[in-house]
């Protein structure tokens, strides 16, 4: 069953943004990776089920413009601060991958009151510094193929990125990681301030986790569930990175039992 | 016509086995696997090879700058330039270049050229560098600012040069409130400025537009660099000139012995260690260092990148590496340069394990029977006079 999904471009403070919108029932922002999963895909849609999910591009994704302006972690925040404004959503659960993960968090210590739950899944932000991060930036597809996936060969991947300079996707995806570099390569998928912040998120917060991450290992989703004042962490065995690809069934129905009681 | 001896320095002394047990010859590469007593032995061959190339004539030397790798282990390229400022007399010194982006505050580009263009007496060619892919994972260098810190810190040094300090730079990356380097250049109003490329469209446009010198980055194959070739031409155009051929230089690395079987026969197994080991790992654009576009474009060419290259057959198809008896070198290069339209060859003479006495061997063949040849066939050097006027007054 297709849900009924509207693509468009609003106005954020002079950054002209892509979002999709698609689904029924309660609001919910998505807050995609580094991968760059802003079209509308297989989870996303089976999210639509139960949410309006609203499913913007960070500035330098997709079609979203304004990557010259962003020079951190926190100008994503910040742009969200007044994304948020611009759709009139007050107080909004945000669901956030890796990438999205590390938005959401700085989104919540700029503005609390504005985030009513949170569910991080294999989230970036954090360095732990006996569990080193994979090598996000390497151009050999091979090793990216067994760094974010439990199952190199999953035909899950075709989904979540192109294999080779060819594919149609490529432009997007060379775009995705010159955004994530831009906010991303040093410090490396981390705000070492992020630590000594994470009190100032009173929300409840559902921490998803692949226990074969090997781009961001779990020992992260473990130092943030004892971080975090109010949080709860689920481990799913056999996956990786790619958790909502991998698992989006779970995936989706972790986020149900958490966001609707 | 001019013609430059091309040094990488790489340091050669690899286990048999590396391309097996290491995954790359740069950025991580352990450095346990250098040997200073050995690099002792190198560093100063490779500099006797330089100074060689003065004395049979060659019209200048280079030298370049990499970072954590066995590709090429010259951190300082300025370093090199400097000694060779000294124990050279006639040839131009070409250092191409330095990273611009590495060196903060970038004034420190300016002194250090300056200082190398007084001790020569005005024989530096000063290459302004991006950097190469690898150094941005080397020193943890945000790639989705090398454009825009390079065009700054270029502005910077070339003003730096023109007009008198002190004066203030207040830049998006560099805020300086007192710029005034002492030495000022030997050359005025600068030493020409030379900039390699590997076919970013960017890069290109910036060159064609100042006026500057676009080198060709070696290892792809030929149509590659023809395409490349050509855009600068038209980027000239656009800009209103007609670019001078010696605005374009090629690199290439080359081998000339008395037959082309003898030529093959002692070059081989050298110019493999250098692709299978040397180029193993080779990241040639991190995310964000060329828009995205470039990077597509490129990212297909090096599908047919020297990296990728396992028979001899594919390196004389693809014109990655002139070798041969000197009758088919000069030929090959003559036709190669004609229809490159460029005007410098930079030729690489010493490349992976090559030892020194083939190295020597090779560079005397070629300036003795190739050298000459190219020249009358494809003309006389122009002068630093003719040159500049060339440019100025289009």
């Amino acid at each position: 069953m297709n849900s009924v999904t509207e693509s468009k471009f609003i106005d954020v403070r002079g950054k002209r943004t892509q979002i999709t919108i698609g689904g029924e029932g309660p609001a919910l922002i998505y807050l995609h990776s580094a991968g760059g999963e802003v079209e509308w895909t297989r989870f996303h849609e089976m999210l639509a089920q139960y949410f309006t999910v609203y499913l913007p591009a960070h500035p330098g994704f997709g079609d979203s413009r304004g990557l010259e302006d962003i020079h951190s972690i926190t100008d994503y925040a910040w742009h969200y601060v007044d994304l948020l404004d611009v759709l009139e959503l007050e107080t909004v659960p945000v669901v956030g991958f890796s990438l999205g993960g590390w938005t959401a968090m700085e989104l919540a210590i700029l503005r609390p009151e504005r985030i009513s739950k949170m569910l991080l899944v294999n989230s970036a932000g954090i360095r732990i510094s006996d569990a080193p991060m994979g090598e996000l930036f390497s151009d050999d597809i091979e090793k990216l193929k067994s760094l974010l996936f439990y199952d190199p060969n999953s035909p899950v991947i075709e989904e979540a990125m192109p294999l080779s300079y060819e594919d149609n996707r490529i432009l997007m995806w060379l775009k995705a990681r010159e955004a994530t570099a831009r906010v991303g390569w040093n410090p490396y998928l981390h705000n070492p301030r992020l630590p000594d912040h994470l009190f100032r998120i009173p929300c409840p917060v559902r921490i998803l986790w692949g226990n074969d991450d090997h781009l961001l290992p779990v020992e992260t989703g473990k130092f943030l569930v004892d971080a975090l004042p109010n949080a709860t962490l689920e481990i799913f065995e056999k996956t990786g990175h790619m958790l909502p690809y991998e698992q989006a069934e779970r995936f989706v129905e972790e986020v149900r039992k958490f966001l609707i009681n | 016509m001019r013609f430059f001896t091309f040094h990488l320095m790489p340091f050669n002394k690899l286990p048999e086995d590396f391309e097996e047990k290491y995954e790359t010859a740069w950025t991580t590469v352990p450095n346990s696997l250098y040997d200073p007593v050995y690099g002792h032995e190198l560093y100063n061959r490779f500099l006797d090879e330089l100074i060689y190339a003065e004395e049979i004539g060659f019209d200048g030397v280079c030298v370049n700058e990499h970072h954590q790798s066995a590709y090429g282990h010259m951190p300082s390229p300025n370093l090199m330039g400097s000694i060779l400022a000294r124990q050279t007399k006639r040839v131009k010194i070409a250092v191409i270049g330095n990273a611009l982006p590495f060196y903060d505050p970038p004034t420190r580009v300016a002194e250090e050229f300056a200082m190398i263009d007084v001790i020569s007496g005005g024989r530096l060619i000063a290459g302004m560098v991006v950097g190469g892919g690898p150094e941005y994972y080397s020193f943890s260098m945000n790639p989705t600012y090398a454009r825009s810190k390079y065009q700054e810190a270029l502005d910077l040094i070339v003003r730096a040069w023109t007009e008198p300090g002190p004066f203030e730079h207040y830049g998006e990356h560099w805020k300086l409130r007192h710029v005034n380097p002492w030495p000022t250049p030997f050359q005025k109003p600068h030493p020409p400025i030379w900039i390699p490329g590997a076919g970013s469209k960017e890069t290109i446009e910036l060159v064609a537009e100042r006026r500057y010198s676009y080198m060709g980055i070696p290892y792809f194959h030929k149509s590659f660099f023809k395409k490349n070739f050509d855009m600068f031409r038209k980027a000239c155009q656009k800009n209103g000139y007609k670019a001078h051929e010696e605005q374009t230089g090629w690199l290439v690395p080359i081998y000339v012995a008395e037959t082309d079987e003898q030529a093959w026969a002692e070059y081989e197994k050298h110019l493999f260690f250098f692709i299978k080991k040397l180029l193993k790992g080779l990241v040639v654009f991190p995310p964000g260092y060329s828009s995205p576009k470039s990077i597509a474009r490129i990212g297909i060419a090096l599908k047919q990148f020297l990296g990728n290259v396992t028979t001899r057959e594919e390196i004389e198809e693809g014109g990655y590496a002139m070798v041969g008896s000197p009758e088919t070198v000069r030929e090959k290069m003559k036709d190669y340069v004609q229809d490159f339209g460029v005007g410098n060859v930079l030729g690489l003479f010493q490349i992976g394990t090559l030892p020194a006495d083939l190295t020597k061997k090779n560079m005397t063949l070629f300036a003795e029977q190739v050298l000459p040849y190219l020249r009358k066939e494809l003309g006389e050097p122009a002068t630093d006079e003719e040159l500049s006027q060339a440019l100025a007054a289009n």
